[in-house]
């Protein structure tokens, strides 16, 4: 049966697997896909919270709302400056994103 | 829906999310790793419809196909192997990210399975959409209204970012090849 | 909703997609016979399943279905008569656009498991068409939404039953067929997948069960598409002197043949001027729409 810490659970690994893509890929497109998932596993997590303890809750409805949105906005503010970085290096690669670095 | 029908759609659903989740770092080719991405958020936009929380669910649909394909656009734009018949190792850091991950994961889940939550199983009672549109318009009218605002700065902001020359719209030079 | 409605709906599925495939021959001036046609593509399937010398796999032969599934999904939504209403979710008018958005992945799936070039310019161009014209689809469901005050399509065909949406917003009508019939792939915005442009468009490839396949998705879409067109905009199932679904399909089959018919008489727009009229006037226009509605709500409907 399915119960709150099953979601949690579920969201818990989704998350894990988003925090792979972010720390591990080399292109920073898949690093937004990385991030894409971790936003995805904190919105699982508020509709868990909604289906099993605040069943009437509207304001975390527009909560997930505003994740939504976030997403989406964060997902194009990072493909535009990949866009940037792109024209003027030539390269997508984190690795060779390196000038602060001591 | 009947707490067996819920547990019915649930566990295939979701290890199914897992699986693609999961997928979309480990293929070489872009198209299939975008739309592995976009099958891993469709799945759990239906998760939400399965936690009675259809309006969510349906939101989450809706937006995530055209976002993903976006994406996919993106990634054969800046890849460099979007066919992925190269098989290149993308991956940097393998094992430390593999480990990390498998420790924040694994630590967050124990977290969530041990708390004494007190939730019940509940016959949802979850706000239908006339309850969110009244939220929304109502008393969140001043975060809406933030989030507008916030939407329409990526838009301008986003293309400035990207757009040849930047703010002050200098043009490539007369020379330059037309690279991007 | 009873529990033999999904049957209904594959069975509305499979009659309506030969009663579109016979207006299709009526509004080209052919006389239609249904029966053949339908014995010439069941004739269609005996061809082998066949796929290009390099391709994805996956992609390739998981697009129809996927196509078929938002066809479906789609048809679902709309609602025929009083007493079948389709799948009549709570959220239908926001589940419609979320099915027809599953088109755009279906196409480039298509294109890109072609395997070559063209196929995949032409999915390409369906992405960069439809980023544009799935916003409006969306924004003027809303808009036609709000004065029902409810999102499930049978409540928004019971508020126009003195008066039809399409005389209420006729602004939101001329910003919802062209979009409309851009995701249900029909011309004049067919630049992705018509047979004449780029080496056959998205769909080239497919043979045999695919290809059979393909085609009956379209015609499902164009049903689900023309149907809720007359469910949002000409007042659905109201009418004086016929019975609910005769008015319902009546409405549908004219939607229907007005689509396929401007189809034929229309030049095939370019890319170019499809986004710009995407972007310049259907989206700035869908938002004002919304506006518009919202102060007819509050003047009219309240």
């Amino acid at each position: 049966m399915i119960t709150l810490p099953v979601v949690l659970a579920f969201a818990a690994v989704l998350f894990g697997i988003g925090l792979y893509g972010v720390l591990g890929q080399t292109n920073a497109v898949m690093v937004i896909m990385g991030v894409e998932l971790m936003l995805g596993a904190a919105m699982l997590n508020v509709v868990g919270f909604l289906r099993f303890a605040h069943q009437d809750s509207t304001s975390g409805a527009f909560f997930v709302l505003i994740l939504l949105t976030l997403m989406a906005l964060e997902a194009a503010i990072g493909f535009g400056l990949v866009i940037s970085t792109f024209r003027n290096r030539r390269t997508a690669e984190v690795d060779d994103l390196t000038d602060l670095s001591g | 829906m009947s707490d067996l029908a819920t547990a019915l759609v649930f566990w295939p659903v979701g290890a199914l999310m897992l699986v693609t989740a999961l997928y979309v770092f480990v293929t070489s080719s872009m198209a299939r790793a975008g739309l592995l991405l976009l099958a891993a958020l469709a799945l759990e936009g239906l998760l939400f419809l399965a936690l009675a929380s259809e309006f969510l669910g349906v939101l989450m649909l809706l937006m995530m196909s055209a976002e993903m394909v976006i994406m996919v656009f993106f990634m054969v734009m800046f890849m460099p192997d979007p066919g992925g018949l190269m098989g290149m190792d993308m991956v940097h850091d393998k094992r430390r990210s593999a480990g990390a991950a498998v420790v924040v994961g694994l630590l967050l889940a124990v977290v969530a399975v041990l708390t004494d939550w007190p939730a019940q199983m509940l016959p949802p009672d979850a706000p239908d959409v006339r309850a969110i549109g009244f939220e929304v318009m109502g008393r969140s009218m001043f975060s809406f209204l933030f989030a507008g605002m916030a939407i329409l700065f990526t838009i301008v902001g986003g293309i400035m970012v990207a757009k040849q020359g930047g703010r002050y719209g200098v043009g490539a030079p007369a020379g330059e090849a037309r690279e991007g | 909703m009873s529990d033999l409605t999904p049957f209904a709906i594959l069975a509305l599925a499979a009659v309506g997609a030969v009663a579109v495939a016979s207006l299709e021959t009526l509004v080209a001036g052919f006389r239609p016979a249904p029966l053949g046609a339908t014995r010439q593509a069941l004739a269609g399937l005996r061809q082998p399943i066949s796929h290009p010398t390099t391709y994805d796999g996956w992609l390739f032969h998981l697009a129809p279905g996927l196509l078929l599934l938002a066809a479906l999904a789609a048809l679902a939504m709309v609602p025929w008569a009083p007493g079948f209403r389709g799948i009549d979710l709570e959220t239908g008018a926001i589940l419609f656009p979320a099915a027809l958005a599953y088109v755009t992945p279906a196409v480039f799936m298509a294109g890109w498991g072609g395997g070559s070039p063209l196929p995949v310019i032409g999915g390409f161009r369906f992405i960069a068409l439809m980023l544009g014209y799935a916003m409006p689809i969306a924004m003027v469901a809303t808009a036609v939404a709000a004065p029902a005050g409810s999102l499930r399509p049978s409540d928004i065909v019971d508020i126009q039953a003195t008066v039809p949406m399409a005389l209420a917003q006729p602004f939101s009508l001329a910003l919802w067929l062209p979009a409309v019939m851009a995701v249900a792939l029909l011309a004049p915005f067919d630049v992705a997948t018509a047979p004449h442009e780029l080496g056959g468009g998205a769909f080239e490839r497919y043979t045999g069960l695919e290809a059979a396949l393909v085609a009956l998705a379209r015609r499902v879409l164009l049903l689900a598409v023309a149907g809720m067109t007359a469910a949002f905009f000409l007042s659905g199932w109201h009418g004086p002197l016929l019975p609910d679904w005769l008015w319902m399909a009546v409405k549908t089959a004219a939607v229907a043949a007005l689509m396929l018919y401007a189809g034929r008489r229309l030049p095939r727009l370019e890319t170019d001027r499809l986004l710009t009229l995407a972007w310049k006037v259907a989206v700035p226009g869908a938002i004002a729409a919304i506006v518009l509605a919202g102060a007819e709500t509050l003047l009219f409907y309240s």
